[in-house]
């Protein structure tokens, strides 16, 4: 296809959006931090509570990564091998925490397993530490681990080759050996890349860190950046934050810079069309890990949601969650400061991220091509990797002047970071598609509208729906950067939550908590169930038919 | 590929539309547009709301908009208004005399501009902000606790090791007046703070939560308000009022207009602060569980034979940031 003018204005006119939405904000934060100076950069960095905060940062996020890609990676394996009907169940357990607000999970954690929790009143038994580090870890790993199951599943589906670790047996090599030999070298692109997502998620998470860390004096440096903003009355204090807040995305991108060089020099290898597992039965080994992948999902998530609709329905704190203690006074009260409004406005702004990001992304997937498609791409990936809190300070500073306190400033971060799932799927979708397909469709007598409308709208359209669903829960549920740009009348829904939760009301905050985490768990279960659309889930893990996609991603091999 | 050049140019316009549909409402031309009110404030919600239904009764024409955070929030959200246009509330409400000193500082505040209204104590005005109610600090104690500490200095006794709760003065404003009272009073001093530290007291955010924890058995004691213990006791919560034999630590809760406030809005933020204190509005603060500053309406019942005492205000005013960080380097952020 010629590279026409108008498809190079298109283009450049997509970079600029990219350049508004990305770039801008990340040279405001530049542009404040250089003020301060070399001498000024140094204190801000140097100072007891940055250091600490950088290392607490660092130290969370790699125990995390490591913990969330092993267990991931030992559960996929041990799941995906099995026979495809009995895959579901585990999935769904295991992908369960993705649709539960990070904040929420933390909450419930700290009711179900905190000092005097749950377990506490039932059988003395709390978890030790779950106010401090250990607490941090053990709820973004519960969080981060579905992100690396999926990525190693996608690249099972994808690369692994049951007929060489076959071959590999049979020829007298142990179980672990094939592991160690075939299994994992050809996952090393997929475990990469779930890597770097945890590491992200992990390195960036707010909410967690401050309702489990903040308690105990634990400060990451989402956290520091949030707290600095509310002593930043001094120019000093504020200059000191944007330093913070750019030393964050430095130290991501120092993370994923020799990943993605790593992965950029890993060949793409793309597994012959045999079967993803043979078709064997269930064996005793099976029925072992179903029995720990339920344990593990009653233990993550089953017992804090348990304890969330528990503490929502108790009159007061202390009290036991008894029938005879229960009431729906706690939603009443919840709702009592407009949270009504915020549930609505909530709703508006996800939807309006919904339907914007899979836009921008099937521009940026149908226009970026030739030599336009690696740098748009990689840009847009790389705006989820810049962690929350930074990207909202550097959006106040670059748009705040006329966005400030508004819904319009909320929506554009949300669109900046969620882009990305708006640009992957389709990305993906087109990349399945044969090369040729739509000339072929020419050729046969179909008209240029006939060709686009029976070649490339439905697998795109089914692709724009699955980003739109997924942004939508992502915006839904956003904190990080909602709590910072939010302002007076523009409440998002999970900054009430927060607000709740600072104000001590446990009973009001785990209200609210259900309100936000049931519809999207409901949702969740019921596409789950309906048997048509698992077994589209099904499908879709599978390469579909047609030569391999010529690499595993532009811009973003990292990204699943 | 070419739907995709078809569907650029709408992408913008989509955004704009779809985000102008979950935003605020737009003005009708052609009529003059009703004052606006922006109310920032770290009052209880209870308080605010019944406050400002009442307001909305005696000005219906004045649309009111109330962002209502905890004292660290709100800080945030003034800090991100100075960095990006300009403050953009017309009246401030706070918690505590300090943070409200620290925005007066900042050149916030307009002198007050009431000064003909009656009633309000002197030791509870500044030139910027008037104080609106009173607050005391007390202990709040699980119910059944033995013994039962007695006064401020018992919190860092060894029988309290490891079970007192204390809430952060960066995120709560009557935090940071407890903080203050202790900075300056005799016999404790930051180094009550160090005392209470090496006995391993926790911070936890704000005063509400510290009666949430000592309810749910969390910590054994902690230092609150007492409307937030009164308020767990009404949904039977196993927590008892202590009030410390020393005196509760009294605040006030004060209120300004800022220099945004101008015109047909500086008139609406004025009739608020006429109308909070008014005796229908300081009826409604002691209706929704404080002590109004106006003598003779009625607040909730007091202990019989408790006194309070006073933060030294003036000697604090302008060490707000110094105190604070002294107190960061011993409890962290």
């Amino acid at each position: 296809m010629p590279f026409s003018a108008a498809r190079a204005a298109a283009a450049a006119l997509l970079a600029a959006v990219i350049a508004a939405l990305v770039v801008v904000p990340l040279v405001s934060l530049a542009r404040i931090a250089a003020g301060a100076g070399p001498a000024g950069i140094w204190r801000a960095l140097s100072g007891p509570g940055s250091r600490v905060a950088i290392g607490h940062t660092v130290a969370v996020a790699a125990t995390v990564t490591v913990l969330a890609v092993a267990a991931g990676t030992a559960l996929a394996l041990a799941i995906e091998g099995r026979p495809g009907p009995s895959r579901l169940g585990p999935r769904l357990l295991i992908a369960g925490p993705l649709v539960i607000p990070e904040f929420v999970l933390g909450f419930a954690w700290s009711q179900a397993y905190g000092p005097a929790g749950l377990s506490d009143r039932l059988a003395g038994v709390s978890l030790p530490g779950l106010f401090g580090p250990a607490g941090i870890v053990a709820v973004l790993t519960v969080y981060g681990l579905p992100l690396a199951y999926l990525a190693v599943t996608a690249g099972l589906a994808a690369r692994a080759d049951p007929a060489l670790e076959r071959a590999a047996r049979s020829a007298g090599a142990s179980r672990l050996t094939v592991l160690r030999t075939i299994t994992l070298p050809l996952l090393r692109v997929p475990l990469l890349g779930a890597a770097a997502l945890v590491f992200v998620t992990a390195a960036g998470s707010f909410a967690v860190p401050e309702v489990l860390g903040t308690p105990a004096g634990f400060a990451m440096l989402p956290t520091l950046v949030y707290n600095d903003l509310s002593l930043s009355a001094a120019p000093a204090a504020f200059t000191e934050l944007t330093v913070l807040a750019l030393a964050l995305v430095l130290l991501v991108l120092l993370a994923l810079g020799p990943l993605d060089v790593w992965l950029a020099r890993l060949r793409p290898s793309a597994r012959p069309d045999t079967p993803l597992a043979a078709d064997r039965r269930g064996t005793a080994a099976d029925r072992v890990v179903t029995v720990i992948v339920w344990a593990y999902a009653v233990v993550a998530a089953g017992i804090p949601m348990l304890t969330l609709v528990l503490t929502a329905l108790t009159r007061g704190p202390g009290l036991a969650p008894v029938p005879a203690n229960w009431t729906l006074a706690n939603f009443a009260a919840g709702f009592s400061g407009g949270g009504g409004v915020a549930l609505l406005r909530s709703a508006g702004l996800a939807l309006a991220a919904a339907i914007a990001a899979p836009l921008l992304g099937a521009a940026v997937a149908g226009l970026a091509r030739g030599r336009w498609r690696g740098p748009l791409a990689t840009v847009v990936t790389l705006a989820y990797a810049i962690p929350g809190s930074a990207l909202a300070v550097g959006i106040i500073i670059g748009y705040g002047r006329w966005l400030d306190g508004s819904v319009t400033i909320i929506g554009l971060a949300y669109v900046a970071k969620f882009w990305v799932f708006g640009h992957r799927p389709v990305q993906a979708a087109l990349d399945r598609l044969p090369p040729g397909l739509t000339r072929a469709a020419r050729l046969s007598g179909a008209g240029p509208a006939t060709a686009v409308r029976t070649v490339l709208l439905p697998p795109v359209t089914v692709a724009m729906v699955t980003a739109a669903g997924l942004v939508f829960v992502l915006a839904f549920h956003e904190l990080t950067m909602s709590t910072i740009l939010y302002g007076p009348g523009t409440e998002t829904f999970a900054v009430v939550i927060m607000n709740s939760e600072d104000l001590g009301g446990v009973g009001a905050t785990a209200a609210l908590a259900v309100v936000l985490t049931a519809p999207v768990v409901l949702v969740a279960c019921a596409a789950a169930l309906v048997p048509r659309i698992s077994t589209f889930s099904e499908r879709s893990l599978a390469r579909p038919p047609g030569p391999p996609p010529a690499r595993p991603a532009d811009g973003g091999p990292w990204f699943p | 590929m070419r739907i995709y050049r078809a569907l650029v140019p709408t992408v913008p316009l989509l955004l704009a539309a779809a985000l102008a549909a979950c935003g605020s409402s737009s003005s009708t031309a052609g009529t003059a547009p009703p004052p606006r009110l922006t109310l920032y404030t770290s009052v209880t919600q209870g308080t605010v709301s019944a406050v400002m239904a009442g307001f909305a009764k005696l000005e219906p024409n004045v649309k009111v908009t109330v962002f209502r955070a905890t004292t660290g929030q709100l800080n945030a959200r003034i800090a991100a208004d100075k960095h990006s246009g300009g403050l953009r509330a017309d009246v401030i409400w706070g918690t505590d005399p300090l943070s409200m000193q620290s925005y007066a500082q900042q050149g916030l505040f307009r002198a007050w501009p009431l000064p003909d209204l009656a009633g309000v104590p002197a030791q509870d005005k500044t030139t910027y902000f008037w104080g609106t109610r009173e607050l005391y600090l007390v202990i709040v104690a699980r119910k059944g606790l033995t013994p039962m500490p007695k006064t401020w200095a018992d919190l860092a006794s060894p029988a309290y090791r490891g079970k007192v709760a204390i809430p952060d003065p960066a995120a709560a404003g009557s935090a940071f007046a407890a903080l203050g009272y202790f900075d300056t009073a005799p016999g404790f001093g930051l180094d009550f703070y160090h005392r209470l530290k090496a006995n391993g007291a926790v911070q936890v955010s704000t005063v509400p939560e510290v009666v949430t924890d000592v309810a749910q058995g969390r910590y054994a004691v902690g230092i609150t308000l007492d409307s937030e213990v009164r308020a767990a006791l009404k949904q039977g919560s196993p927590v008892v009022l202590d009030w410390p034999a020393d005196g509760a630590i009294s605040l006030y809760s004060p209120i300004a207009e800022t220099v945004t406030a101008k015109g047909a809005d500086g008139a609406a933020a004025q009739a608020l602060l006429r109308y909070v204190l008014s005796a229908p509005g300081q009826t409604l603060i002691g209706k929704t569980g404080y002590q109004p500053v106006l003598p003779g309406i009625a607040g909730p019942a007091r202990p019989a034979g408790s006194t309070e005492v006073y933060p030294a205000w003036t000697t604090l005013f302008g060490r707000q940031d110094q105190v604070l960080a002294q107190y960061q380097a011993i409890f962290g952020v």
